[in-house]
Protein backbone atom coordinates (compact mmCIF):
# COMPACT_ATOMS: atom_id res chain seq x y z
CA UNK A 1 0.00 0.00 0.00
CA UNK A 2 1.34 3.44 -0.85
CA UNK A 3 1.55 5.66 2.19
CA UNK A 4 -0.29 8.90 1.75
CA UNK A 5 -2.33 11.46 3.61
CA UNK A 6 -5.58 9.88 2.58
CA UNK A 7 -6.75 6.90 4.60
CA UNK A 8 -7.20 3.59 2.84
CA UNK A 9 -10.70 3.27 4.33
CA UNK A 10 -12.65 5.22 6.93
CA UNK A 11 -14.76 3.77 9.70
CA UNK A 12 -17.08 5.03 12.37
CA UNK A 13 -16.29 3.37 15.69
CA UNK A 14 -18.48 1.98 18.47
CA UNK A 15 -16.06 0.86 21.20
CA UNK A 16 -18.61 -0.23 23.81
CA UNK A 17 -18.44 0.17 27.59
CA UNK A 18 -15.77 -2.45 28.28
CA UNK A 19 -13.26 -0.81 25.96
CA UNK A 20 -13.35 2.30 28.08
CA UNK A 21 -12.75 0.31 31.27
CA UNK A 22 -11.74 -3.32 31.81
CA UNK A 23 -10.86 -3.81 28.16
CA UNK A 24 -8.96 -0.56 27.69
CA UNK A 25 -5.97 -2.26 26.06
CA UNK A 26 -8.33 -3.47 23.30
CA UNK A 27 -9.26 0.17 22.59
CA UNK A 28 -5.63 1.35 22.77
CA UNK A 29 -4.36 -1.38 20.45
CA UNK A 30 -7.28 -1.02 18.01
CA UNK A 31 -6.54 2.70 17.58
CA UNK A 32 -2.81 2.01 17.20
CA UNK A 33 -3.38 -0.77 14.67
CA UNK A 34 -5.80 1.25 12.54
CA UNK A 35 -3.33 4.13 12.46
CA UNK A 36 -0.52 1.80 11.43
CA UNK A 37 -2.67 0.33 8.63
CA UNK A 38 -3.81 3.75 7.41
CA UNK A 39 -7.41 3.07 8.34
CA UNK A 40 -9.50 5.96 9.63
CA UNK A 41 -11.38 5.42 12.89
CA UNK A 42 -13.74 8.02 14.34
CA UNK A 43 -15.70 7.38 17.50
CA UNK A 44 -19.47 7.87 17.42
CA UNK A 45 -20.18 10.89 19.68
CA UNK A 46 -21.97 10.07 22.93
CA UNK A 47 -22.74 6.47 22.12
CA UNK A 48 -24.23 4.58 25.07
CA UNK A 49 -24.50 1.01 26.33
CA UNK A 50 -26.04 -1.47 23.87
CA UNK A 51 -27.66 -3.34 26.77
CA UNK A 52 -25.45 -6.38 26.19
CA UNK A 53 -26.75 -9.70 27.50
CA UNK A 54 -28.65 -8.47 30.61
CA UNK A 55 -30.99 -6.23 28.60
CA UNK A 56 -32.10 -8.80 26.03
CA UNK A 57 -32.25 -11.44 28.76
CA UNK A 58 -35.18 -9.78 30.45
CA UNK A 59 -36.46 -7.19 27.98
CA UNK A 60 -35.93 -7.69 24.27
CA UNK A 61 -37.74 -4.49 23.28
CA UNK A 62 -35.44 -2.43 25.50
CA UNK A 63 -32.38 -4.11 24.01
CA UNK A 64 -33.56 -3.51 20.43
CA UNK A 65 -34.41 0.12 21.20
CA UNK A 66 -31.05 0.89 22.83
CA UNK A 67 -29.23 -0.63 19.85
CA UNK A 68 -31.47 1.11 17.29
CA UNK A 69 -30.79 4.48 18.90
CA UNK A 70 -27.04 3.79 18.87
CA UNK A 71 -27.26 2.81 15.20
CA UNK A 72 -28.91 6.11 14.37
CA UNK A 73 -26.25 7.98 16.38
CA UNK A 74 -23.66 6.17 14.27
CA UNK A 75 -25.10 7.80 11.15
CA UNK A 76 -23.48 11.08 12.24
CA UNK A 77 -20.07 9.65 11.38
CA UNK A 78 -19.10 8.48 7.92
CA UNK A 79 -17.99 4.97 7.10
CA UNK A 80 -19.09 1.47 8.05
CA UNK A 81 -19.49 0.91 11.79
CA UNK A 82 -16.42 -0.79 13.27
CA UNK A 83 -17.20 -2.72 16.46
CA UNK A 84 -14.54 -4.36 18.60
CA UNK A 85 -16.61 -6.01 21.35
CA UNK A 86 -18.21 -9.30 20.34
CA UNK A 87 -21.28 -8.66 22.52
CA UNK A 88 -21.93 -5.17 21.10
CA UNK A 89 -21.32 -6.55 17.61
CA UNK A 90 -23.83 -9.34 18.18
CA UNK A 91 -26.49 -7.04 19.66
CA UNK A 92 -26.18 -4.38 16.93
CA UNK A 93 -26.29 -6.99 14.16
CA UNK A 94 -29.20 -8.81 15.81
CA UNK A 95 -31.13 -5.55 16.01
CA UNK A 96 -30.59 -4.84 12.32
CA UNK A 97 -31.60 -8.40 11.45
CA UNK A 98 -34.76 -8.45 13.61
CA UNK A 99 -36.00 -5.01 12.64
CA UNK A 100 -35.54 -5.72 8.93
CA UNK A 101 -37.57 -8.93 9.23
CA UNK A 102 -40.26 -7.97 11.71
CA UNK A 103 -42.43 -4.92 10.96
CA UNK A 104 -44.31 -5.02 14.28
CA UNK A 105 -41.07 -4.94 16.25
CA UNK A 106 -39.73 -2.17 14.05
CA UNK A 107 -42.81 -0.03 14.68
CA UNK A 108 -42.53 -0.59 18.45
CA UNK A 109 -38.86 0.31 18.42
CA UNK A 110 -39.52 3.41 16.31
CA UNK A 111 -42.10 4.52 18.86
CA UNK A 112 -39.60 3.90 21.66
CA UNK A 113 -36.80 5.91 20.07
CA UNK A 114 -39.26 8.47 18.60
CA UNK A 115 -37.69 8.33 15.16
CA UNK A 116 -37.03 6.07 12.22
CA UNK A 117 -34.84 3.01 12.78
CA UNK A 118 -31.72 3.38 10.68
CA UNK A 119 -30.68 -0.05 9.46
CA UNK A 120 -28.59 0.67 6.40
CA UNK A 121 -25.08 1.07 7.81
CA UNK A 122 -23.00 -2.12 7.66
CA UNK A 123 -21.85 -3.20 11.12
CA UNK A 124 -18.44 -4.86 10.99
CA UNK A 125 -16.30 -6.60 13.56
CA UNK A 126 -12.58 -5.75 13.65
CA UNK A 127 -11.78 -9.30 12.44
CA UNK A 128 -13.94 -8.74 9.36
CA UNK A 129 -12.26 -5.42 8.63
CA UNK A 130 -8.79 -6.95 8.88
CA UNK A 131 -9.48 -10.14 6.93
CA UNK A 132 -11.93 -8.87 4.29
CA UNK A 133 -11.97 -5.06 3.90
CA UNK A 134 -8.24 -4.66 4.34
CA UNK A 135 -7.57 -8.14 3.06
CA UNK A 136 -5.31 -10.97 4.19
CA UNK A 137 -2.82 -10.47 1.37
CA UNK A 138 -2.43 -6.78 2.13
CA UNK A 139 -2.21 -7.57 5.84
CA UNK A 140 0.62 -10.02 5.16
CA UNK A 141 2.44 -7.44 3.05
CA UNK A 142 2.17 -4.83 5.81
CA UNK A 143 3.80 -7.04 8.44
CA UNK A 144 7.09 -5.57 9.64
CA UNK A 145 7.86 -7.95 12.49
CA UNK A 146 6.40 -11.41 11.81
CA UNK A 147 5.33 -13.27 14.94
CA UNK A 148 7.57 -16.23 14.17
CA UNK A 149 7.49 -19.13 16.57
CA UNK A 150 4.48 -17.86 18.52
CA UNK A 151 1.95 -20.65 18.99
CA UNK A 152 -1.47 -19.12 19.44
CA UNK A 153 -4.81 -20.67 20.36
CA UNK A 154 -7.47 -18.63 18.54
CA UNK A 155 -10.52 -18.38 20.79
CA UNK A 156 -13.83 -17.37 19.16
CA UNK A 157 -16.25 -17.75 22.03
CA UNK A 158 -19.98 -17.52 21.44
CA UNK A 159 -21.16 -14.34 19.87
CA UNK A 160 -18.82 -13.84 16.92
CA UNK A 161 -20.39 -16.62 14.88
CA UNK A 162 -23.73 -17.52 16.46
CA UNK A 163 -26.56 -17.78 15.50
CA UNK A 164 -25.57 -18.43 11.86
CA UNK A 165 -28.01 -16.02 10.20
CA UNK A 166 -27.04 -12.99 12.31
CA UNK A 167 -23.29 -12.20 12.58
CA UNK A 168 -22.44 -13.48 9.08
CA UNK A 169 -18.80 -13.38 10.12
CA UNK A 170 -17.76 -16.93 9.37
CA UNK A 171 -18.93 -20.55 9.55
CA UNK A 172 -20.88 -21.07 12.78
CA UNK A 173 -19.25 -24.40 13.72
CA UNK A 174 -15.86 -24.31 12.01
CA UNK A 175 -14.71 -20.72 11.49
CA UNK A 176 -11.19 -19.90 10.33
CA UNK A 177 -11.03 -16.08 10.18
CA UNK A 178 -8.87 -15.80 13.32
CA UNK A 179 -6.47 -18.52 12.20
CA UNK A 180 -6.19 -16.86 8.76
CA UNK A 181 -5.25 -13.57 10.38
CA UNK A 182 -2.71 -15.31 12.63
CA UNK A 183 -1.05 -16.97 9.64
CA UNK A 184 -0.89 -13.64 7.84
CA UNK A 185 0.89 -12.21 10.89
CA UNK A 186 3.45 -15.01 10.78
CA UNK A 187 2.21 -16.74 13.94
CA UNK A 188 1.33 -20.40 14.23
CA UNK A 189 -2.31 -21.17 15.13
CA UNK A 190 -2.69 -24.42 17.10
CA UNK A 191 -5.48 -26.95 16.66
CA UNK A 192 -7.53 -27.22 19.83
CA UNK A 193 -10.89 -28.30 21.11
CA UNK A 194 -12.38 -25.39 23.03
CA UNK A 195 -12.26 -22.49 20.59
CA UNK A 196 -16.05 -22.21 20.33
CA UNK A 197 -16.96 -23.01 23.94
CA UNK A 198 -18.51 -20.45 26.29
CA UNK A 199 -16.22 -18.80 28.89
CA UNK A 200 -19.08 -18.01 31.28
CA UNK A 201 -19.56 -14.49 29.94
CA UNK A 202 -21.37 -12.10 32.24
CA UNK A 203 -21.72 -14.63 35.07
CA UNK A 204 -18.42 -13.12 36.18
CA UNK A 205 -20.44 -10.68 38.29
CA UNK A 206 -23.26 -12.85 39.55
CA UNK A 207 -21.85 -16.40 39.64
CA UNK A 208 -18.05 -16.38 39.30
CA UNK A 209 -18.01 -20.12 40.04
CA UNK A 210 -19.55 -20.69 36.60
CA UNK A 211 -16.77 -18.68 34.95
CA UNK A 212 -14.09 -20.58 36.88
CA UNK A 213 -15.43 -23.92 35.69
CA UNK A 214 -15.89 -23.00 32.03
CA UNK A 215 -12.79 -20.84 31.63
CA UNK A 216 -10.71 -23.49 33.36
CA UNK A 217 -11.66 -25.98 30.64
CA UNK A 218 -10.66 -23.48 27.95
CA UNK A 219 -7.27 -22.68 29.51
CA UNK A 220 -6.58 -26.37 30.06
CA UNK A 221 -7.43 -27.28 26.48
CA UNK A 222 -5.23 -24.49 25.07
CA UNK A 223 -2.31 -25.61 27.19
CA UNK A 224 -2.72 -29.25 26.21
CA UNK A 225 -2.65 -28.21 22.55
CA UNK A 226 0.75 -26.64 23.14
CA UNK A 227 -0.29 -23.01 22.80
CA UNK A 228 1.93 -20.25 24.22
CA UNK A 229 -0.99 -17.87 24.50
CA UNK A 230 -4.64 -17.35 23.58
CA UNK A 231 -5.97 -14.74 21.17
CA UNK A 232 -9.44 -13.29 21.72
CA UNK A 233 -11.65 -10.68 20.07
CA UNK A 234 -14.06 -9.99 22.94
CA UNK A 235 -13.45 -8.00 26.14
CA UNK A 236 -15.64 -10.35 28.18
CA UNK A 237 -13.73 -13.45 27.11
CA UNK A 238 -10.52 -11.57 27.87
CA UNK A 239 -11.74 -10.54 31.30
CA UNK A 240 -12.71 -14.07 32.23
CA UNK A 241 -9.57 -15.75 30.91
CA UNK A 242 -7.14 -13.06 32.07
CA UNK A 243 -8.51 -11.43 35.23
CA UNK A 244 -9.83 -14.71 36.68
CA UNK A 245 -6.86 -16.82 35.59
CA UNK A 246 -4.98 -16.52 38.86
CA UNK A 247 -7.87 -17.85 40.92
CA UNK A 248 -8.51 -20.61 38.37
CA UNK A 249 -4.88 -21.74 38.46
CA UNK A 250 -4.55 -21.50 42.22
CA UNK A 251 -7.81 -22.84 43.41
CA UNK A 252 -9.25 -24.99 40.68
CA UNK A 253 -12.98 -24.75 40.23
CA UNK A 254 -14.87 -25.06 43.49
CA UNK A 255 -18.65 -24.95 43.59
CA UNK A 256 -20.52 -22.61 45.91
CA UNK A 257 -20.49 -23.13 49.68
CA UNK A 258 -21.03 -21.10 52.85
CA UNK A 259 -17.50 -19.68 52.57
CA UNK A 260 -18.20 -19.01 48.92
CA UNK A 261 -21.24 -16.96 49.84
CA UNK A 262 -19.15 -14.68 52.00
CA UNK A 263 -15.99 -14.45 49.90
CA UNK A 264 -17.45 -15.00 46.44
CA UNK A 265 -16.87 -18.49 45.19
CA UNK A 266 -13.37 -17.95 43.83
CA UNK A 267 -11.52 -17.67 47.09
CA UNK A 268 -12.10 -21.17 48.42
CA UNK A 269 -8.96 -23.31 48.37
CA UNK A 270 -9.51 -26.77 46.95
CA UNK A 271 -7.43 -27.31 43.87
CA UNK A 272 -8.42 -29.83 41.22
CA UNK A 273 -5.74 -29.45 38.62
CA UNK A 274 -3.79 -26.28 39.38
CA UNK A 275 -1.22 -24.83 39.69
CA UNK A 276 -0.48 -24.40 36.07
CA UNK A 277 1.68 -22.34 33.72
CA UNK A 278 0.42 -18.80 33.18
CA UNK A 279 -1.20 -18.29 29.82
CA UNK A 280 -1.10 -14.72 28.46
CA UNK A 281 -4.29 -13.60 26.71
CA UNK A 282 -3.94 -11.23 23.75
CA UNK A 283 -6.48 -9.24 21.82
CA UNK A 284 -6.27 -9.76 18.07
CA UNK A 285 -5.43 -6.07 17.70
CA UNK A 286 -2.50 -6.35 20.12
CA UNK A 287 -0.89 -9.17 18.13
CA UNK A 288 -1.63 -7.50 14.80
CA UNK A 289 -0.26 -4.13 15.95
CA UNK A 290 2.85 -5.87 17.32
CA UNK A 291 3.42 -7.49 13.92
CA UNK A 292 2.93 -4.11 12.19
CA UNK A 293 5.84 -2.75 14.18
CA UNK A 294 3.82 -0.52 16.52
CA UNK A 295 6.03 0.33 19.55
CA UNK A 296 5.30 -2.12 22.37
CA UNK A 297 4.44 0.63 24.83
CA UNK A 298 1.44 1.53 22.67
CA UNK A 299 -0.26 -1.87 22.88
CA UNK A 300 -1.60 -1.61 26.41
CA UNK A 301 0.47 -4.64 27.46
CA UNK A 302 1.05 -3.15 30.91
CA UNK A 303 -2.64 -3.14 31.85
CA UNK A 304 -3.16 -6.87 31.31
CA UNK A 305 -3.19 -8.98 34.50
CA UNK A 306 -1.25 -12.02 33.23
CA UNK A 307 1.90 -10.24 32.05
CA UNK A 308 2.58 -11.21 28.41
CA UNK A 309 6.00 -9.52 28.28
CA UNK A 310 8.08 -12.48 29.51
CA UNK A 311 6.63 -14.64 26.70
CA UNK A 312 7.23 -11.96 24.07
CA UNK A 313 10.76 -11.51 25.38
CA UNK A 314 11.40 -15.24 25.17
CA UNK A 315 10.21 -15.24 21.55
CA UNK A 316 12.29 -12.16 20.81
CA UNK A 317 9.24 -10.11 19.86
CA UNK A 318 9.45 -7.24 22.31
CA UNK B 1 -42.12 -31.72 42.59
CA UNK B 2 -39.56 -32.80 40.02
CA UNK B 3 -40.02 -36.53 40.54
CA UNK B 4 -43.75 -36.58 41.03
CA UNK B 5 -45.95 -38.09 38.34
CA UNK B 6 -47.34 -35.50 36.03
CA UNK B 7 -51.10 -35.60 35.40
CA UNK B 8 -52.14 -33.66 32.34
CA UNK B 9 -55.55 -32.04 32.29
CA UNK B 10 -57.09 -28.64 31.68
CA UNK B 11 -56.42 -27.83 35.34
CA UNK B 12 -52.72 -28.73 35.34
CA UNK B 13 -51.83 -27.34 31.93
CA UNK B 14 -51.38 -23.62 31.36
CA UNK B 15 -51.62 -23.27 27.59
CA UNK B 16 -52.08 -19.49 27.76
CA UNK B 17 -48.60 -19.15 29.24
CA UNK B 18 -47.05 -21.18 26.44
CA UNK B 19 -48.81 -19.00 23.87
CA UNK B 20 -47.31 -15.92 25.53
CA UNK B 21 -43.84 -17.47 25.35
CA UNK B 22 -44.37 -18.26 21.68
CA UNK B 23 -45.58 -14.73 20.92
CA UNK B 24 -42.66 -13.11 22.75
CA UNK B 25 -40.00 -15.37 21.26
CA UNK B 26 -41.46 -15.62 17.77
CA UNK B 27 -40.80 -19.36 17.74
CA UNK B 28 -42.98 -22.43 18.19
CA UNK B 29 -42.31 -25.00 20.92
CA UNK B 30 -44.39 -27.53 18.96
CA UNK B 31 -41.64 -27.84 16.36
CA UNK B 32 -39.35 -29.59 18.87
CA UNK B 33 -39.08 -33.39 18.51
CA UNK B 34 -36.69 -33.88 21.43
CA UNK B 35 -33.51 -34.81 19.60
CA UNK B 36 -31.53 -33.26 22.46
CA UNK B 37 -28.88 -31.48 20.40
CA UNK B 38 -29.50 -28.28 22.35
CA UNK B 39 -28.71 -29.92 25.67
CA UNK B 40 -25.74 -31.79 24.22
CA UNK B 41 -24.12 -28.52 23.18
CA UNK B 42 -25.21 -26.41 26.15
CA UNK B 43 -22.25 -25.34 28.33
CA UNK B 44 -24.52 -24.71 31.31
CA UNK B 45 -26.47 -27.99 31.71
CA UNK B 46 -24.31 -28.86 34.73
CA UNK B 47 -25.91 -25.95 36.56
CA UNK B 48 -29.51 -26.55 35.43
CA UNK B 49 -32.15 -28.84 36.90
CA UNK B 50 -34.02 -28.79 33.59
CA UNK B 51 -31.67 -28.99 30.58
CA UNK B 52 -32.81 -27.00 27.52
CA UNK B 53 -34.62 -29.84 25.74
CA UNK B 54 -36.61 -30.57 28.90
CA UNK B 55 -37.54 -26.90 29.24
CA UNK B 56 -39.13 -27.13 25.79
CA UNK B 57 -40.81 -30.46 26.65
CA UNK B 58 -42.29 -28.95 29.81
CA UNK B 59 -43.60 -26.04 27.75
CA UNK B 60 -45.15 -28.45 25.26
CA UNK B 61 -46.96 -30.03 28.20
CA UNK B 62 -48.13 -26.64 29.51
CA UNK B 63 -45.89 -26.79 32.60
CA UNK B 64 -44.52 -23.26 32.51
CA UNK B 65 -44.73 -22.87 36.29
CA UNK B 66 -42.30 -25.76 36.79
CA UNK B 67 -39.78 -24.10 34.51
CA UNK B 68 -40.05 -20.71 36.20
CA UNK B 69 -39.72 -22.20 39.67
CA UNK B 70 -36.25 -23.54 38.85
CA UNK B 71 -32.95 -21.86 38.15
CA UNK B 72 -32.46 -23.14 34.59
CA UNK B 73 -33.56 -19.99 32.80
CA UNK B 74 -31.25 -17.79 34.87
CA UNK B 75 -28.28 -20.06 34.25
CA UNK B 76 -28.60 -19.82 30.47
CA UNK B 77 -25.54 -17.92 29.23
CA UNK B 78 -27.19 -16.81 25.95
CA UNK B 79 -24.35 -18.41 24.00
CA UNK B 80 -26.88 -19.38 21.28
CA UNK B 81 -25.39 -22.83 20.70
CA UNK B 82 -28.88 -24.38 21.03
CA UNK B 83 -30.43 -22.05 18.45
CA UNK B 84 -27.52 -22.63 16.08
CA UNK B 85 -27.75 -26.42 16.22
CA UNK B 86 -31.52 -27.00 16.34
CA UNK B 87 -32.50 -29.03 13.27
CA UNK B 88 -36.10 -27.82 13.51
CA UNK B 89 -35.31 -24.13 13.87
CA UNK B 90 -36.66 -23.77 17.39
CA UNK B 91 -35.07 -20.55 18.62
CA UNK B 92 -34.36 -21.77 22.13
CA UNK B 93 -32.27 -18.73 23.09
CA UNK B 94 -35.30 -16.54 22.31
CA UNK B 95 -37.55 -18.87 24.34
CA UNK B 96 -35.16 -18.46 27.29
CA UNK B 97 -35.33 -14.66 26.86
CA UNK B 98 -39.14 -14.81 26.80
CA UNK B 99 -39.27 -17.01 29.92
CA UNK B 100 -36.93 -14.70 31.79
CA UNK B 101 -39.02 -11.70 30.81
CA UNK B 102 -42.25 -13.35 32.00
CA UNK B 103 -40.62 -14.42 35.27
CA UNK B 104 -39.08 -10.93 35.67
CA UNK B 105 -42.37 -9.11 35.05
CA UNK B 106 -44.31 -11.35 37.40
CA UNK B 107 -41.51 -11.10 39.98
CA UNK B 108 -42.21 -14.80 40.26
CA UNK B 109 -40.52 -17.44 42.37
CA UNK B 110 -37.14 -18.65 41.23
CA UNK B 111 -34.24 -20.42 42.89
CA UNK B 112 -31.82 -17.91 41.42
CA UNK B 113 -31.56 -14.39 42.76
CA UNK B 114 -27.93 -13.35 42.09
CA UNK B 115 -28.25 -13.40 38.32
CA UNK B 116 -31.48 -11.42 38.53
CA UNK B 117 -29.84 -8.91 40.84
CA UNK B 118 -26.89 -8.50 38.46
CA UNK B 119 -29.24 -7.97 35.51
CA UNK B 120 -31.25 -5.40 37.43
CA UNK B 121 -28.14 -3.43 38.44
CA UNK B 122 -26.77 -3.58 34.90
CA UNK B 123 -29.95 -2.10 33.44
CA UNK B 124 -30.16 0.50 36.22
CA UNK B 125 -26.62 1.54 35.31
CA UNK B 126 -27.67 2.21 31.71
CA UNK B 127 -30.54 4.39 32.86
CA UNK B 128 -28.45 6.33 35.38
CA UNK B 129 -25.09 6.68 33.63
CA UNK B 130 -25.64 5.78 29.95
CA UNK B 131 -22.57 3.57 29.91
CA UNK B 132 -21.60 0.82 32.30
CA UNK B 133 -19.87 2.04 35.45
CA UNK B 134 -18.13 -1.11 36.58
CA UNK B 135 -17.04 0.05 40.02
CA UNK B 136 -20.61 0.83 40.98
CA UNK B 137 -21.84 -2.39 39.40
CA UNK B 138 -19.45 -4.49 41.48
CA UNK B 139 -19.92 -2.51 44.70
CA UNK B 140 -23.72 -2.47 44.48
CA UNK B 141 -23.79 -6.19 43.72
CA UNK B 142 -21.65 -7.01 46.76
CA UNK B 143 -23.72 -4.83 49.08
CA UNK B 144 -27.09 -6.11 47.88
CA UNK B 145 -26.10 -9.78 47.66
CA UNK B 146 -24.42 -9.75 51.07
CA UNK B 147 -21.14 -11.06 49.59
CA UNK B 148 -19.25 -8.10 50.99
CA UNK B 149 -15.78 -9.47 50.33
CA UNK B 150 -16.40 -10.94 46.88
CA UNK B 151 -13.58 -10.12 44.46
CA UNK B 152 -12.27 -7.52 46.88
CA UNK B 153 -8.70 -8.49 46.02
CA UNK B 154 -9.37 -7.79 42.34
CA UNK B 155 -10.36 -4.15 42.99
CA UNK B 156 -6.86 -2.69 43.56
CA UNK B 157 -5.43 -4.74 40.68
CA UNK B 158 -8.02 -3.42 38.24
CA UNK B 159 -7.83 0.16 39.52
CA UNK B 160 -4.04 0.31 39.38
CA UNK B 161 -4.05 -0.92 35.77
CA UNK B 162 -6.70 1.56 34.72
CA UNK B 163 -9.12 -1.31 34.08
CA UNK B 164 -11.68 0.15 36.44
CA UNK B 165 -12.50 3.84 36.59
CA UNK B 166 -13.21 5.63 39.87
CA UNK B 167 -15.73 7.95 38.24
CA UNK B 168 -18.38 7.36 35.64
CA UNK B 169 -18.23 8.84 32.14
CA UNK B 170 -20.56 11.67 31.22
CA UNK B 171 -23.04 11.16 28.41
CA UNK B 172 -25.07 13.80 26.60
CA UNK B 173 -27.75 11.33 25.62
CA UNK B 174 -28.94 10.60 29.16
CA UNK B 175 -32.31 12.40 28.67
CA UNK B 176 -32.85 10.41 25.48
CA UNK B 177 -32.09 7.13 27.28
CA UNK B 178 -34.55 8.01 30.03
CA UNK B 179 -37.14 8.83 27.35
CA UNK B 180 -36.63 5.40 25.72
CA UNK B 181 -37.26 3.66 29.05
CA UNK B 182 -40.36 5.81 29.65
CA UNK B 183 -41.81 5.32 26.16
CA UNK B 184 -41.45 1.55 26.47
CA UNK B 185 -43.21 1.60 29.84
CA UNK B 186 -45.99 3.72 28.33
CA UNK B 187 -46.43 1.39 25.36
CA UNK B 188 -46.76 -1.55 27.73
CA UNK B 189 -49.32 0.29 29.85
CA UNK B 190 -51.40 0.99 26.75
CA UNK B 191 -51.05 -2.64 25.69
CA UNK B 192 -49.25 -1.72 22.48
CA UNK B 193 -46.25 -3.92 23.24
CA UNK B 194 -45.62 -7.14 25.12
Amino acid sequence: MTPGKKNFLNYSYYPGCSLHASGREYDISTQALFKALNLGLKEVPDWFCCGATPAHNVDELLSLSLCAKNLSLADQVEGDLAVACAACFSRLKTTQHHLKEDDTKRQQVETAIAGPASLGKPVKHILEILARDFGLARLEESVKKPLLGLKVAAYYGCLLTRPPEVPELDDCEDPSIMEDILRALGAEPVKWSHRMECCGANFTLSRPGVVLKLSNAILKSAQEAGADCIMVACPLCHGNLDIRQESINKYGTPEGSLMGNIFGSDYIPGSEDGPRREMPIFYVTQLAALAMGVPTDKLGLESVIVDPRPLLNEKDLL
Amino acid sequence: MKNKLMHLSNETMNVGFVKKVEALSGTSVRRCFQCGKCSAGCPMTAFMEHPPNRVVRLLQLGQGARVLAGRSIWYCASCETCTTRCPNKVNLAAIMDALRKLSWDADGPSKESYVQLANRLFIENIRTYGRQYELRLGAAFNMKSGQFLKDLMLGPKLLSRGKMKLFHQKNKNLPEIEAIFNRIEEMRKKGEAL
